[in-house]
């Protein structure tokens, strides 16, 4: 495959900072989306969308480890891995059949800023999804044997990311990255901290947190917005309001040119490269997305074309940088092969200096915006990922009409605000190599 | 590579109910144009309204499964060498006019065939027809280039390796199909690829990549009428040999079973079980394809339901159906503590048992069927998704098959997916790769 790391990488980012801001497609052009606010405060938005016969949702919450600390990492996910277990109607197997009669999928999790569930199905059954993913977020079961059976299979989920190199390459970035800002935590938290979260802590987590005030329902598919938002007022409209949250107090992490190298057993070697970058709602974001897509956006990104196709020093040559409420990660990334280690890492380092000293030409500013937006609209084409973007938009606060501020933003960036933004925010990289130990 | 995909099923009856619930728009017409040009290639076309992009696919007839002991990793090795560059277009030069474009390309090689895509606005459809155009014939192939990819393709090797899934889906397949074609590397060994010439490469690429192997299929916001115009000016204006793909024999039978375990670094065990089940020409791949949705597709299958929830056996299990041109293979993979491999094993032998022995509910036939058709529903929601399984209809089965797949599927009894379970499925004929931790017991 030309570029099967770019996704699996792309995978485990969606993990650690959910949110994937990636890709794109003009063609549901009129968004023509129906705002609900039921009166205990839930939001619910729907987009009428007719053109294959299937319906997505996707309930949000402000949840996830930006609310976390390091002895309870990972609860928010943990909590969600509980919920798909059961309701108060229903086993986890019966939930599952449901599900399955629906040609329908159904998963739960964790995230950064907000955690909660997708759900898919044939568009005919979008009253039952709606039904059964109400019934999850509602009145899940929360059974101490399932929080128990849920750890082990968390903890197997760590031990494989752990085994990943290339997620463990990106979770000790983030880790050192960050710091002791909770960004640095991983989603799925820790062996330590998910041993210590018990069933009490399970439960008093998801009752602080399933407030309707910080619940969001998006829908997108071959539906009715006025049908949907009669079902959701429902299904969610009787849940008493609970009253606001304080916004996490998060100091502000102060990451200075670390450098870290970890030995594991493998047949490549990881290098990467971390800058705090600013948040999604910062002036700077869209000056910073055009910077990552010039270094490592698409096969025509400097790490791809110099770095591997003109020098071949590693398989694996991307940038990303995908931010949230607080402070983003801009982070450059290379698998290569262990003995091409000490030739990249200072490849790589070139291409970060050139980019802080170096207008980038015309030619390739307008490939990277064209990139950029390109992508940003084929990865709005799916129902499930216009379910997603509607929901994220709205809990990360930045307005209905931030898709259209995004692109303008982009395509007003410059040469000289990307060589600002990358004196800025590439000055003293964190540093990160995975290798195989020395002999093999 | 499909390795892992089930058959993607396409029906357009679906299709017509489109414009449904919320009215309004034809999203998608009918059903596709086929066409056979004079020179051999065939187009197939379908305007496709769901955004304003377009998908171009060319699709040719070769894979894995055509290369002589000599030759292995040839054809993936031209997949990584295509977009590198032709006379007129110099190396960089493809990428950045298609990202530049605001588009993407992607390529992959399969046994059978190997595949081309990018997806662009649809008003450079043009520039993406006459571009898969140069590069089908006029891959220059530079050696500087073909050096550079060397070393590419050899960390590709080392990444492969790296992740336990996918390596356990090549080895399950090595292992169930060697020693025919099918089960040799896809990549190649790296003493062949170390020692690969220009003159050796650019030979199989002249011998295969002839206008009688190409397919191309266009769909998404563009007129039919267009596409073909752009396409009898490019792809039509091609010459070449007839094609020279030789009957392929079927596998040998895995009867007795086949074993292999592997030490490696990670802590979990995997275990990778596989039968040989129907070819995609074959009347049982529609009772195979439901007996896997119902055995390991999801949350509430049976293996996982099992071994999963029940015996809490495994981390994770999973059934896939690899449905080729000249074989099928029915895989259950599973994550695991290696104090768990046998008892798993024995549990997945007993699961696959009762199915024979007893069957299998109506409700779970009707399950299955709402997964395909909800597959189908799910792969048209982007042109891409749905040029992807006409092209390999094509390449692998047929257009027909394909547009007739979901209304055949719906007439499988439950009786029928027992009896598949019953021919197929045997305590001793299937292949197992183990996957061992370092300080396993």
């Amino acid at each position: 495959m030309r570029r099967s790391i770019r996704s699996t990488a792309a995978v485990v980012i969606a993990i650690l900072v959910a949110a994937m801001i990636g890709r794109a497609a003009p063609a549901i052009a009129t968004e023509d989306v129906t705002r609900e606010r039921l009166d205990n405060g839930v939001t619910v938005l729907v987009r009428e969308n007719p053109l294959a016969p299937v319906v997505a949702v996707a309930l949000l919450v402000r949840m996830g480890t930006r609310w976390e600390r390091a002895e309870n990492a990972g609860i928010s996910n943990f909590v969600h891995a509980v919920m798909v277990k059961g309701t108060a109607r229903r086993s986890g197997a019966d939930l599952a059949e449901a599900v399955a009669g629906l040609g329908g999928k159904l998963i739960a999790s964790g995230e950064v800023d907000y955690s909660g569930i997708q759900a898919s199905a044939l568009a005919r059954f979008w009253r039952e999804l709606l039904g059964l993913t109400a019934e999850v977020a509602l009145t899940p079961k929360l059974e101490p044997a399932d929080v128990d059976g849920e750890r082990d299979w968390l903890l197997s989920r760590i031990q494989r990311q752990r085994d990943n190199p290339v997620a463990r390459t990106l979770d000790e970035l983030y880790a050192a990255a960050y710091g002791f800002h909770p960004y640095g935590l991983p989603t799925l938290g820790t062996p330590e901290s998910l041993k210590r979260i018990d069933h009490a802590a399970i439960v008093a987590w998801y009752r602080q947190f399933y407030r309707p005030e910080r619940i969001v329902l998006a829908v997108s598919g071959q539906v009715r917005s006025a049908d949907v938002v009669a079902e959701a007022r429902k299904l969610f409209g009787g849940l008493p309001r609970g009253g606001e949250l304080a916004e996490p107090r998060n100091g502000t992490p102060a990451s200075g040119a670390r450098r870290l190298v970890i030995e594991q057993p493998a047949q490549q070697a990881q290098i990467a490269a971390g800058g705090l970058a600013p948040a999604l709602a910062d002036a700077d974001h869209a000056a910073v997305k055009v910077l990552a897509t010039v270094l490592g956006g698409g096969m025509a990104g400097r790490l791809f074309s110099e770095l591997r196709d003109k020098e071949a020093l590693a398989y694996t040559a991307n940038a990303f940088y995908e931010p949230v409420r607080e402070p983003g990660l801009l982070v450059l990334y290379l698998g290569t092969a262990p003995q091409n280690v000490a030739r990249a890492e200072p490849a790589l380092r070139r291409e970060i200096e050139r980019v802080r000293t170096q207008p980038v030409s015309a030619d390739e500013l307008r490939r990277a915006q064209g990139f950029l937006l390109g992508n940003y609209s084929m990865d709005r084409r799916t129902n499930a990922r216009q379910a997603w973007y509607l929901a994220f938009y709205e809990i990360e606060g930045v307005g209905d009409d931030f898709p259209e501020r995004y692109r303008a933003a982009v395509q007003a960036v410059t040469a000289a605000d990307l060589m600002r933004v990358a004196q800025r925010y590439l000055g003293a990289p964190t540093i990160v190599i995975l290798r195989p130990p020395a002999g093999r | 590579m499909s390795a892992r995909g089930r058959l993607v099923l396409v029906l357009v009856l679906l299709a017509g109910c489109a414009s449904g619930a919320a009215g309004g728009r034809a999203a998608v017409s009918s059903r596709p144009t086929r066409e056979v040009l004079p020179n051999g290639v065939v187009l197939i076309a379908q305007e496709h309204r769901a955004s304003d992009v377009v998908a171009l696919q060319l699709w040719m007839r070769v894979g894995g499964r055509d290369e002589t002991a000599d030759e292995l990793g040839l054809s993936h090795y031209l997949e990584h060498m295509l977009f590198k560059g032709t006379p007129t277009r110099p190396p960089g030069s493809i990428d950045a006019l298609i990202e530049g474009l605001g588009g993407t390309s992607n390529a992959f090689t399969s046994q059978d065939y190997t595949h081309f895509d990018v997806v662009l606005p649809a008003q450079h459809m043009r520039a993406g027809i006459e571009l898969l155009a140069d590069i089908a014939v006029n891959a220059s192939f530079e050696q500087r280039e073909l050096d550079a990819e060397r070393k590419v393709v050899f960390e590709e090797m080392r990444l492969t390796e790296d992740n336990p899934d996918r390596f356990m889906v090549r080895r399950l397949y090595e292992v169930g199909y060697a020693p025919h074609p099918y089960g040799r590397p896809l990549l190649g060994t790296e003493q062949l690829i170390g020692a690969l010439t220009r003159d050796r490469l650019n030979a199989y690429y002249k011998k295969f990549y002839v206008p009688g192997d190409m397919v191309l299929v266009a769909v998404g916001a563009v007129k039919s009428a267009d596409v073909r115009d752009a396409v009898v000016a490019t792809f039509g204006r091609l010459s070449g040999s007839p094609p020279p793909r030789p009957p392929s024999a079927s596998p040998p039978t895995l009867a007795g079973g086949r074993r292999d375990d592997i030490r490696r670094s990670e802590q979990q065990a995997y275990l990778g079980l596989g039968w040989r089940t129907a070819a995609t020409n074959e009347p049982d791949v529609y009772a195979v394809d439901l007996l896997t949705y119902i055995l390991g597709d999801s949350p509430s299958s049976r293996l996982s339901q099992r071994l999963r929830d029940q015996d809490r056996l495994v981390f994770a299990i999973e059934a896939a159906y690899g449905a080729w041109e000249r074989a099928g293979l029915t895989t259950v993979v599973a994550r695991l503590d290696p104090a768990n491999l046998a008892r798993a094993e024995a549990t997945i032998l007993e699961v696959i048992q009762r199915v024979k022995a007893e069957g299998v509910t109506e409700a779970e036939r009707q399950r299955a069927i709402i997964t395909a058709e909800s597959n189908y529903a799910f792969d048209i929601e982007t042109a891409e998704g749905l040029a992807k399984t006409y092209g390999q209809a094509e390449t692998t089965w047929t257009l027909d098959d394909e547009i007739a797949y979901l209304s055949r599927l719906r007439k499988i009894t439950a009786a029928q997916i027992q009896a598949v379970a019953r021919k197929y499925f045997a305590d001793d004929n299937y292949a197992r790769v183990r996957f061992l931790p370092p300080a396993s017991r």
